[in-house]
């Protein structure tokens, strides 16, 4: 049995802001679909993406409440591919650069996303089969 | 594995992280063993050519005190090995194709690109 | 030797590097590596049939492989048969598949 090989994604976007941030996860989804282990390093307005205090709201524009604006929020999203990699036995790590996390106040975060810096990059890089940095702009 | 960083902006986070975000990540990687070479392109030129810190940013009675650094932190990165190039092409279209460059810094045509390219193992755009 | 997936997701309307990147490309095409340009985002704008941008349609030209990304073009309703000849319509599985394959993959 071959083994399961991992990629590294390196990004830099905070939610709500382009759309590079969703077909990054949209990168992700698919990569776990391939059944490859996925390790994400967050810099900077990434590491805002598993804030755990994300919260929904309505939209008085389109006449929905909460419940029925069902708003995205990317640390639903991250959730959602922490369970579909358990779910396929793969593995799925988050670090968040933790100077970065300081300087925005982002300390809450969800389960299963961790605290780290650079070191951890170049350790994820040089242990994964490929990887891939999406920069902002 | 060697990594060829490469930036085409410049100036886009240096006044509020008082460093460039990809400078001073390769400076940290470097400093765990990470090989690697820098490629600026675009905007990013700039950075080959400055010989100061950045300006100190006042808004009311704030004062910045650790204004970004960024020809410190290239000498740093060379003095550590890490090569650097820069696009000459796009120092020319920038009214820089005269301008001294900063100690160590290859300037290479983009024809020479794909050669650069070649010489790493990943690409690391930001 | 490896070959290249350039991810775009620049185009040539809006920034002016992406004629750049479309000629880096067609230069690693030239040297004799596999390259591939996968369209996504704002990157799909000029495969749109009538879109006018001498740049992409040099790489169009350049025996560089072009796919572009579905749901970027549903987003701006492009059906494939208003695709310039010669892309193909493809999902995510095409970056992914590349980085499983070692092949330099960046994003522009």
């Amino acid at each position: 049995m071959s083994e399961t090989k991992t990629l590294t994604f390196v990004f830099m976007d905070p939610p709500f802001e382009h759309e590079r941030t969703v077909t990054f996860f949209r990168l992700l989804d698919t990569a776990l679909d391939r059944d490859v282990n996925v390790r994400i390093f967050a810099y900077e307005g990434a590491v805002t993406l598993s804030f755990a205090r994300q919260q929904r709201h309505g939209n008085a524009v389109h006449g929905r409440d909460t419940d029925e604006e069902a708003h995205p929020l990317t640390r639903e999203w991250i959730a959602s591919l922490q369970n579909k990699a358990s779910s396929r036995g793969l593995q799925f790590e988050w670090i968040n650069c933790g100077l970065c996390v300081d300087e925005r106040g982002v300390n809450e975060v969800i389960e299963g996303c961790g605290r780290g810096g650079p070191p951890d990059l170049w350790r994820y890089a040089t242990t994964a089969f490929n990887t891939l940095t999406i920069g902002t702009r | 594995m060697r990594a060829l960083q490469v930036i085409d902006q410049a100036f886009r986070a240096t006044t509020e992280e008082q460093d460039d975000p990809i400078l001073w990540l390769t400076r940290s990687m470097c400093g765990a063993g990470a090989t690697l070479m820098f490629l600026l392109s675009g905007h990013a030129v700039q950075y080959a050519t400055l010989s100061q810190r950045q300006p100190s940013l006042r808004l009311g009675q704030w004062q910045q005190t650790q204004p970004a650094d960024i020809p410190g932190d290239m000498t740093n990165l060379l003095d550590s090995g890490v090569p650097f190039y820069v696009v000459r092409e796009d120092l020319v279209e920038r009214g820089l194709g005269e301008t001294p460059l900063h100690p160590g810094v290859t300037a290479i045509a983009r024809d020479e690109l794909p050669g650069l390219y070649e010489q790493a193992d990943q690409i690391w755009q930001w | 030797m490896s070959d290249y997936l350039f991810i775009q997701s620049q185009d040539p309307f809006t920034e002016t590097r992406a004629g750049h990147q479309y000629r880096l490309a067609q230069q690693l095409r030239e040297a004799g590596r596999g390259v591939t340009v996968l369209l996504v985002q704002n990157g799909v704008v000029p495969a749109r049939q009538e879109a006018q941008s001498r740049p992409f349609d040099s790489l169009l030209k350049a025996g560089v492989k072009l796919l572009a990304d579905e749901f970027s073009l549903r987003q701006r309703e492009i059906n494939d048969e208003q695709l310039k000849a010669g892309i193909a319509v493809c999902d995510m599985g095409a970056a992914i598949d590349a980085m499983l394959a070692s092949h330099k993959v960046i994003w522009h």
